[in-house]
């Protein structure tokens, strides 16, 4: 008791009021109570059919840079819409009018996120305004069943057309597995071999003849059925007005995914440009890969 | 005040002891309480010095177990590409277990042994027996003003503490390793809730446990054995006593809390 009382009484009352200033601090700012300001913004309508696991205040992103938040997430009355509200940073007022938003997820266990597309329009978005073209968030299971494919087993074959395509893994696919195109059996594979001077694998298709008219550069790419299932060639129509003839080789073609390449890949979120292909690219044309 | 005139030799019964008399102490601390009103000088003096003066410890040591619990999770967590919940996992995890246990714990070794270790001396120096030649009553002068500080000051350096470790938390995801400022943000908050995280999780949990540490700490001093020796294993026991307490107490907190 050396000291005056005043001391105390300062030290003490200072104390008092950070420990409840923590306290405020800690109710306020990181539970869901507060919004975060990032400086001058102004607000747009997106309206999805579906927001998956979009939160208030995950970001918006323009090229994978954040421009901005989500500031609201409801439920347009009497209809099966969510119309957020984005919340952009004024620096970024040049948006055209069919820019497209798009819920992605970083990762395959990440956050979602909105993603702007710029369009093509000459007009501008206007501030308040509304975002016409929206993509919902992709649910991870039809994702899932867009990579893996339905298993079946060919129809019985009339005439067939052989034409062949060269992998550099083809995995467990030997020969009497379906060839599908959709999802539907069109065909089997006739022959699996390894290409002496190539080094990769040759693989002849005989497809139904009745499937005359599939584009020449439609790509085949190595599925399997589930996830422990057999693999099969899938076949992705191109847009070439010409079609594939017998003996024909197909260029574009992705070889078979190793279970555990796929897993790494959706589960190692690993450089932004990865996570932007991975966000981006719907599932089915992210076949196209080796040539 | 002495458990060993109860216990025998027997170290069951010496615990049992040492807790049915800190028991009773509390009872009479408590009944001291309209006593000790009288002295609220007093009290606002231990709260500036349990409190205020155990600010620069909680702070310093709440930012860093922020930091390393951000800098741990951030790499397991991108292993599963879930890096943007870290601030989350950081705010759960201080809020409902780290913050108030690592704030008793330090406050149990930064005022409960200095606690301790003057009530000891204040035994072994006589003054607590001249205390009551004036016909001043010790537990409502010394003993209560010391348990209702550390019963304040305890939620509120919890509190502290918190928020240091949330910043330190920020300071390492988002400065330093790059996750994105929103994100962290949203994740926590969309994950905290006042009720079961803030209230129940640092405000109740902190006030239990500096009663504890106090009542340990009040006790064990009012216990000593009047020589040096005496206030030295006087301010061990506390420690030990509180340490254990604390986590024993953290875990049936827990259970009926969640």
């Amino acid at each position: 008791m050396s000291q005056p009382r005043s001391s105390y009484a300062i030290g003490t009352g200072l104390f008092i009021v950070l420990g409840f200033a923590a306290l405020a601090y800690l109710a306020t700012q990181t539970t869901s109570v507060a919004n975060v300001h990032q400086g001058a913004s102004y607000t747009l309508d997106a309206r999805f059919a579906n927001i998956g696991q979009l939160k208030e205040r995950a970001p918006v992103k323009i090229a994978g840079v954040r421009i901005g938040q989500v500031q609201s997430i409801t439920l347009l009355p009497g209809q099966e819409v969510a119309d957020v509200t984005l919340s952009i940073d004024q620096r970024y007022n040049k948006i055209p009018q069919d820019s497209i938003a798009t819920i992605f997820t970083s990762g395959l266990l990440g956050d979602q996120y909105i993603g702007i597309q710029y369009g093509t329009a000459k007009q501008l978005v206007a501030p308040g305004g509304t975002l016409v073209f929206t993509k919902p968030a992709q649910q991870l299971e039809e994702m899932l069943g867009k990579f893996f494919g339905a298993g079946g087993i060919a129809d019985n074959l009339g005439g067939t057309y052989t034409v062949t395509a060269r992998f550099t893994n083809v995995g467990t696919l030997a020969a009497g597995a379906p060839v599908k195109m959709a999802g539907v059996p069109i065909g089997s594979v006739q022959s699996v071999h390894a290409d002496p001077l190539k080094l990769d694998a040759d693989v002849t298709l005989a497809i139904d003849k009745r499937y005359n008219q599939i584009p020449d550069d439609s790509a085949a790419a190595v599925f399997t059925s589930g996830l422990i299932g057999t693999q099969y060639v899938a076949i992705q129509p191109g847009g070439s007005p010409d079609a594939l003839k017998q003996g024909d080789e197909m260029i574009l073609t992705q070889s078979a995914m190793q279970l555990e390449d796929l897993i790494g890949k959706f589960l190692v979120n690993g450089s932004p440009a990865d996570k932007q292909a991975a966000g981006s690219v719907p599932a089915s044309s992210s076949t196209a890969g080796k040539h | 005040m002495n458990a060993r005139r109860w216990g025998g030799s027997n170290v069951v019964t010496q615990t049992l002891a040492q807790i049915g008399a800190c028991g009773l102490f509390l009872l009479t601390l408590l009944a001291a309480v309209p006593r000790s009103f009288q002295y609220f000088r007093e009290t606002s003096r231990q709260l500036w010095f349990v409190g205020a003066m155990s600010l620069t410890i909680i702070m310093v040591c709440g930012l860093f177990v922020g930091m390393v619990l951000m800098l741990q999770l951030y790499h397991v967590l991108s292993i599963f590409g879930g890096t943007s919940a870290s601030g989350m996992v950081v705010a759960l995890s201080v809020y409902r277990e780290l913050g108030p246990v690592v704030t008793a714990l330090l406050f149990a070794g930064r005022a409960g042994t200095a606690i301790t270790a003057e009530i000891g001396l204040m035994r072994a120096t006589d003054q607590i027996a001249a205390m009551e030649m004036m016909a001043v009553d010790p537990i409502a002068y010394v003993a209560t003003p010391r348990f209702l500080a550390g019963v304040v000051a305890m939620p509120l350096l919890c509190c502290v503490f918190c928020a240091m470790a949330v910043f330190g938390g920020h300071l390492v995801g988002v400065t330093w390793l790059g996750i994105d400022n929103g994100t962290f943000w949203s994740n926590m908050t969309a994950q905290v809730d006042l009720r079961t995280d803030i209230i129940n999780g640092v405000l109740l949990k902190s006030l239990a446990f500096g009663a504890v540490v106090t009542l340990i700490a009040v006790y064990q001093g009012f216990a000593t054995a009047a020589t040096s020796e005496g206030v030295a294993h006087a301010t061990t026991r506390t420690v030990v006593a509180s340490s254990i307490a604390i986590l024993a107490l953290d875990f049936v907190l827990t259970a009926f809390l969640m």
